[in-house]
Order: C-alpha cells, then sequence, then structure tokens
C-alpha cells in the first residue's frame, strides 16, 4: 500500500495543500480581513490586509529572549506542537469535494487535535514562569472548558442528523449525506446547534469578548507575557490558522455538499464561505462588543449556548 | 530574500510599548489619542503591545522621578533587539516644569540611548504620528544592521 508515490501524496498533503502552507495563507488571509473589517466598522482606515504576514516576518527577525526561569525545551516546543496540530486538522476537513485523509471518525479527531494548540498555549505559558502566565493559563482551562460543552454537543446533533439512527463520525459520509439532502444549515431542527457552533468559533479562537485569557490590558496577553521574537510569531500564526480551522469546520458541517468537482474553485469557494463566517462571527462580535468576566463566559457558555446546541440535540433525536 | 522581507516588515509592523514615569497624564492621553478613530495608527500596522517582551518601540513619557527610574531601567532592558526608544513631550527630555526637582532623575539620555525625541507639552497626534513614523524607520535600520 505505501508505495513512493503515496508518501509523497500524503507529503504534499501535509505540507502544501490542505496542511501547513495552504493553512497559514488562508489563516494570514483571514485575519487581515478580520482586522480590516473591525477597523471599518469603527470607521477607521485599518491595516493593510497583508499586515498579519508583516507582523508575523517582523516576528521572526526579532531577538527571541527566553527567560531565566522557564524550561527551554517545553518553551520553544509549545508552539511548534501547536503548528503541527493544526496544520494536521485541515487534512481532515472536507473542501467542500476534496478530503485529503478520511476515516471513519474523523469527527472524534478533529475533536481531539483542536483542542492541543489550546494546550500547548497553556503549557507554554506555565514553562515561562511569570505570574501574569499563571493567571493567563487558568484563564484558558476555564475558556476550554466553557466552549467544550456546546462543541460537543453540536458535533453529537450533526452525527446524529446525518447518521439518521446511528451515530455517523466520518467527514465524508456528511459531505455526501448534505451533497443528497441539502446542506445541514437550511434543516430547521440544525439551525440551533450553527447558532451555538458560530459562538464557539471566536471562543476557540479567542477573540474581543472571548478573550480573556489574553487580555493584554489587563494581565499583558497572559501566557504569551515572556515570549517574544519567532515563538510568539508562531503562536499569533497559530490563532489565525485556528480561525480558518474553526470557520473551515463550521463551513464542512453545516455548508457542506456545495462543491464543484474541480479541487481548486472548490477550495476558492470554501476560502470565501470561511471569510464571510469570520466576518459574521467574530468580526461582527468584536466590533461591537467589551470584555467579558471570565465567570461570566462559562455562564454564557454553559447557559445559552449550550441550551442552543441541547435543543437541536433534542430536536434531531426526535426524529425531526 | 528572506532577510528582505523581514527587514521591510521591521517597517511595516511596528509595536508600541508606552511607560509613564510620572507624566502629568497629558502626553497619555494624546498618545491615546493618535490610536483613536480619528488619526488612527493603526493603518501603518501600529499597535499598542501589552508588554515589553512583544514591543518595537518604548515609548517614555514623564520626568523620570526617582520611584520610576528603577522600573524604567529594567522594563527597557527587557525589550528585544532590535528596539527604538521614543521620548514624548518635554518632560522626558529637559525635566520641563519639574527641573530642578529632588525628586527627578531625568533627563532620560542619561540613562539610555534616545532615538526619536517628541516636543511640546503635550505635543499635537500628527508630532506623535511623525515621530513614530520616524522611529519605524530606525527600526528597519537598525534590523538591516544586525548580523545573521
Amino acid at each position: 500500500m505505501l508505495n513512493i508515490t503515496n508518501i509523497l501524496m500524503l507529503l504534499f498533503f501535509v505540507l502544501v495543500f490542505p496542511g501547513a502552507l495552504f493553512t497559514s495563507a488562508v489563516g494570514l488571509w483571514l485575519a487581515g480581513v478580520d482586522r480590516k473589517v473591525v477597523a471599518r466598522m469603527q470607521h477607521r482606515i485599518g491595516p493593510p490586509i497583508r499586515q498579519p504576514l508583516y507582523d508575523f516576518l517582523k516576528l521572526l527577525g526579532k531577538e527571541t529572549i527566553i527567560p531565566h526561569a522557564a524550561n527551554k525545551t517545553v518553551y520553544l516546543g509549545a508552539p511548534i506542537v501547536g503548528f503541527i496540530s493544526l496544520a494536521m486538522i485541515m487534512l481532515f476537513i472536507p473542501i467542500m469535494g476534496f478530503t485529503a485523509v478520511s476515516g471513519s471518525a474523523d469527527l472524534i479527531v478533529i475533536l481531539y487535535l483542536i483542542t492541543i494548540p489550546g494546550v500547548a498555549l497553556i503549557v507554554g505559558g506555565s514553562s515561562s514562569g511569570s505570574p501574569y502566565a499563571g493567571i493567563g493559563i487558568s484563564r484558558e482551562m476555564v475558556t476550554m472548558m466553557a466552549y467544550e460543552l456546546p462543541f460537543v454537543l453540536v458535533l453529537l446533533a450533526v452525527a446524529r442528523k446525518v447518521g439518521g439512527g446511528a451515530l455517523v463520525f466520518s467527514m465524508q459520509d456528511i459531505a455526501a449525506w448534505q451533497a443528497a439532502n441539502g446542506s445541514l444549515l437550511f434543516h430547521w431542527s440544525m439551525i440551533p446547534a450553527a447558532l451555538a457552533m458560530l459562538l464557539v468559533v471566536p471562543a476557540e479562537v479567542g477573540t474581543q469578548p472571548f478573550d480573556v485569557a489574553e487580555a493584554e490590558t489587563e494581565i499583558c496577553e497572559g501566557p504569551l507575557v515572556e515570549y517574544s521574537g519567532a515563538p510568539l510569531g508562531l503562536f499569533k500564526l497559530n490563532t489565525a490558522m485556528k480561525m480558518f480551522v474553526m470557520s473551515g469546520l463550521f463551513t464542512a458541517l453545516f455548508l457542506g455538499g456545495l462543491g464543484t468537482g474541480i479541487v481548486a474553485l472548490d477550495a476558492l469557494i470554501f476560502v470565501l464561505i470561511c471569510t464571510l463566517v469570520v466576518i459574521l462571527c467574530i468580526s461582527t462580535i468584536h466590533a461591537v462588543t467589551a470584555r467579558l468576566k471570565i465567570e461570566h463566559l462559562f455562564k454564557f457558555y454553559w447557559t445559552f449556548v449550550a441550551g442552543l446546541a441541547l435543543l437541536s440535540l433534542i430536536l434531531v433525536w426526535c426524529g425531526l | 530574500m528572506l532577510k528582505k522581507f523581514i527587514d521591510d516588515s521591521a517597517l511595516k509592523s511596528p509595536w508600541i510599548y508606552h511607560i509613564n514615569t510620572g507624566s502629568c497624564n497629558g502626553c497619555d492621553i494624546e498618545l491615546v489619542a493618535v490610536l483613536t478613530p480619528r488619526y488612527d495608527a493603526e493603518r501603518f500596522g501600529f499597535k499598542l503591545a501589552g508588554t515589553p517582551r512583544h514591543a518595537d518601540i518604548v515609548v517614555v513619557s514623564g520626568p523620570i522621578t526617582s520611584q520610576s527610574k528603577e522600573r524604567l531601567l529594567r522594563t527597557l532592558a527587557q525589550v528585544p533587539e532590535p528596539k527604538c526608544v521614543v521620548s514624548l513631550g518635554s518632560c522626558p527630555r529637559s525635566g520641563n516644569v519639574f527641573k530642578g526637582s529632588y525628586s527627578i532623575e531625568g533627563p532620560l539620555e542619561k540613562y539610555v540611548h534616545v532615538d526619536v525625541s517628541v516636543a511640546g507639552c503635550t505635543p499635537k497626534p500628527e508630532a506623535i504620528m511623525e515621530g513614530l513614523y520616524k522611529a519605524a524607520q530606525i527600526l528597519k535600520e537598525k534590523r538591516e544592521a544586525m548580523k545573521k
């Protein structure tokens, strides 16, 4: 099975097309669009769309300071682990018709892989030995607990809806079901789950009202407080990539099955839909809200958002 | 090739860290005005960083009181290279109306090399903007001079 062509194909998948290069390029584009749209909503001119790329390149050229109290290996390894896991997630998410790797339990793999960047932030922050990072990581952990519950409920609702009687965790089956029966967003019983998912995206990415873990005005960017130079740039890139991965997951789960069959065109449509999702659920919420307190964030996710997801799950379980 | 891109990016994305060393808050308000929608420094890529570790440009306002001197020096030492120091207003330059006071340890030049000095009490946002842009250009020169 594993001949040289397969290995080369797999390497191409991991390094170039849905993997590292494509994900980071689209992630930086989405982050730039986000900053521009927020600026326009606040009546500013705003930075150019390639601004996140400039930020990343500049950080590559800065001195990397490793604090005396830090554990060097963990401190420098954490952002790389986060980057690898984010590049891997894109292999499992179908880009309209095209999937690089497909198995029978993709959703479970995605669910686990998507927690790794958050865990990398926690591990990296705690190894830096700063008290600000300590507060930041405790908040990051609470944030993760807050959005994981509605996220899992949404995934369960989707799996049950697609599977009919059973649970289906294969992304390819979900895409095929949507191609046959119409996108899940247009089934009324899934609309609460879609809303819940739209609210999970900004918390997972860590943007404005839900950026309690990285509050730069109160706890100096939390876990990132001691980072400088290339590792900081990699963490910023991870945030941008998370934007693409989460909006891409939303697109694949709720707007799947719209493919044309040509991979390049599919990728273009996919990126456009992702941009719309980011503008809708990240930029708009960012522009009109101020940062929440951590206890309010937790309450909001476990009552309102989890309630929406649960409503969908119950409707789906009743066969609607 | 990559080095050239990185050098160019130093001009395009300067992150600011602001230290108040006993300023009357006038210059601080004007610096914040530069970041508001009216003047919008973010269109040049300026961003207020939360910690000195993320900063490229350190903006110092105030006449450097005895209490803040130690903190100022420690903060400046934490900024990674290449970095620029901008003195904001007349206080870090000369001590301004506080000159001769027993509790003032200025001027700023005594402790660190000042790249750009914006005068005025308080300077206009336009002047601050020009000073910051000059600092970004100096940042690019410093980056180009850095050994890889």
